[in-house]
């Protein structure tokens, strides 16, 4: 089997020796410049249709994600913060709570021991003109008592000893047993 | 036994666009122009903040890709600042390679050419690609570093005229960078060239073995030369855009003494 090609190798041979070692290398001038211009088409179309299209959706994705991450963190931080403040409002709320509740005791308090000794004052001031006023009509009982029983005493006597005794001294006596009541 | 036809160093013209030859590697190179269009225009219309399927996809392989470059740059914003070229050389490397693998290359004739064959059998289009690899890193040493840091890089000028002053070893050194930065100016075209034949080398050697492994044993044999072919195609990719990258890192990087 014969591998060799006896026509390629004369045709090598013959464009060496016409054209020099660059003509049988194929190298051309005007082929060198279109495939020069085939090259800046292609790297132009590689460039501007496929690598940059990629190239810049996948740096903006990666911006879009680090942007993402950056935000995530802020809103984590601002709810942190905003969690905390909640607290501290929450805190102070208590303690205005529990100041307020320790007021209104305390003014609670103080205002039920302010009625209560109003209440005690205005019973104590019942109470005496309660107690006043049984004196005076005890008095005055007593007085009329007394009076009815001079009267009736009077009238008893003036009957029992009517005609044993005139009336100055019948009156006298009267006064006299009266006074001794 | 049929004669066993090798692929030619130099890509067959199929026809001329005026007075220009179009060759089959230029067919692949459209093919695959006219692919990235319509996946280009697919993709852009469909990519969003929530990703499609594909863009998923696309999305995992970029960011496994810009992993890799972040490994030479060392920093995400560099490897995003040489992307538009980067990524450009190792897309289409890969393409173009794996359209190499597609069934009719080689085998579909327009006269006694084939109609297809891998784009980057062709040298001019390696060697443009390598062309467009040095400059841009000159231009970002240029944009980094500043034209004349940059240029001092390879003409030390500067650096001969201040040595005077500081005595004779110092101008020493300084005829030492001198000599040293024309060296470097050789190894600017040196890149050029290994960039260049490497991948032509390779890919080409690829369609010469699967073409000698097709004419021999038609069926299953060549499959896993396709898949070597496939760990090939991208492995050149990646080495292309590697050492892209390397040469645009170097370039704009300050160099030693000049920060101050």
């Amino acid at each position: 089997m014969q591998f060799t090609n006896t026509a390629y190798a004369a045709e090598t041979a013959e464009a060496t020796q016409s054209a020099g070692v660059a003509a049988s290398l194929g190298i051309n001038g005007s082929l060198f410049i279109f495939q020069l211009i085939n090259f800046a088409i292609v790297a132009t179309i590689i460039w501007f249709l496929i690598l940059k299209p990629l190239t810049k959706k996948m740096a903006e994705r990666q911006k879009m994600i680090d942007d993402s991450i950056e935000n995530s963190k802020k809103i984590q931080e601002t709810l942190q913060r905003g969690e905390q403040k909640y607290q501290e409002r929450v805190d102070e709320a208590k303690v205005e709570y529990n100041k307020i509740v320790a007021k209104a005791t305390a003014d609670a308090e103080q205002a039920a021991e302010t009625m209560k000794g109003r209440a005690k004052q205005e019973i104590e001031i019942v109470v005496d003109q309660a107690k006043r006023n049984i004196r005076i009509e005890k008095n005055e009982m007593v007085a009329g008592l007394k009076k009815e029983t001079a009267n009736l005493i009077v009238a008893a006597l003036e009957k029992i000893i009517a005609e044993k005794m005139d009336g100055k001294k019948d009156k006298e006596m009267i006064e006299e047993i009266v006074k001794k009541l | 036994m049929s004669q066993l036809h090798l692929p030619p160093l130099a890509a067959e013209t199929i026809f001329h666009i005026g007075r220009l030859p179009v060759t089959n590697t230029i067919v692949n190179t459209w093919i695959a122009m006219i692919i990235f269009l319509i996946f280009g225009l697919v993709l852009r219309h469909r990519v969003s903040l929530r990703p499609s399927k594909l863009q998923n996809w696309c999305e995992y392989f970029l960011d496994l890709l810009l992993g890799y470059f972040d490994q030479v740059t060392g920093d995400r914003k560099k490897t995003l600042k040489f992307l538009p070229v980067v990524g450009s050389v190792f897309f289409f490397i890969l393409l173009s390679n794996w359209l190499g693998l597609l069934p009719g290359t080689g085998s579909i004739l327009i006269g006694h050419e084939p109609l297809l064959r891998p784009a980057n059998t062709d040298l001019n289009l390696t060697i443009a690609m390598a062309v467009v690899a040095v400059i841009s890193s000159h231009i970002f040493g240029f944009l980094t570093v500043g034209v004349f840091t940059h240029l001092n890089k390879f003409v030390q000028l500067g650096s001969l005229v201040k040595s005077i002053r500081n005595g004779p070893i110092a101008i020493f050194t300084a005829v030492i960078e001198f000599a040293v930065g024309l060296i470097e100016i050789v190894s600017e075209a040196a890149k050029v060239v290994s960039l260049s034949l490497r991948l032509f080398g390779n890919i080409f050697a690829g369609e010469v073995l699967m073409t000698v492994i097709a004419s021999l044993v038609g069926l299953l044999v060549p499959t896993p030369f396709m898949l070597l072919e496939l760990l090939v195609g991208i492995i050149q990719a990646s080495v292309f855009a590697m050492l892209t990258l390397v040469y645009m890192s170097v370039a704009s990087a300050v160099p030693h003494g000049a920060e101050h």
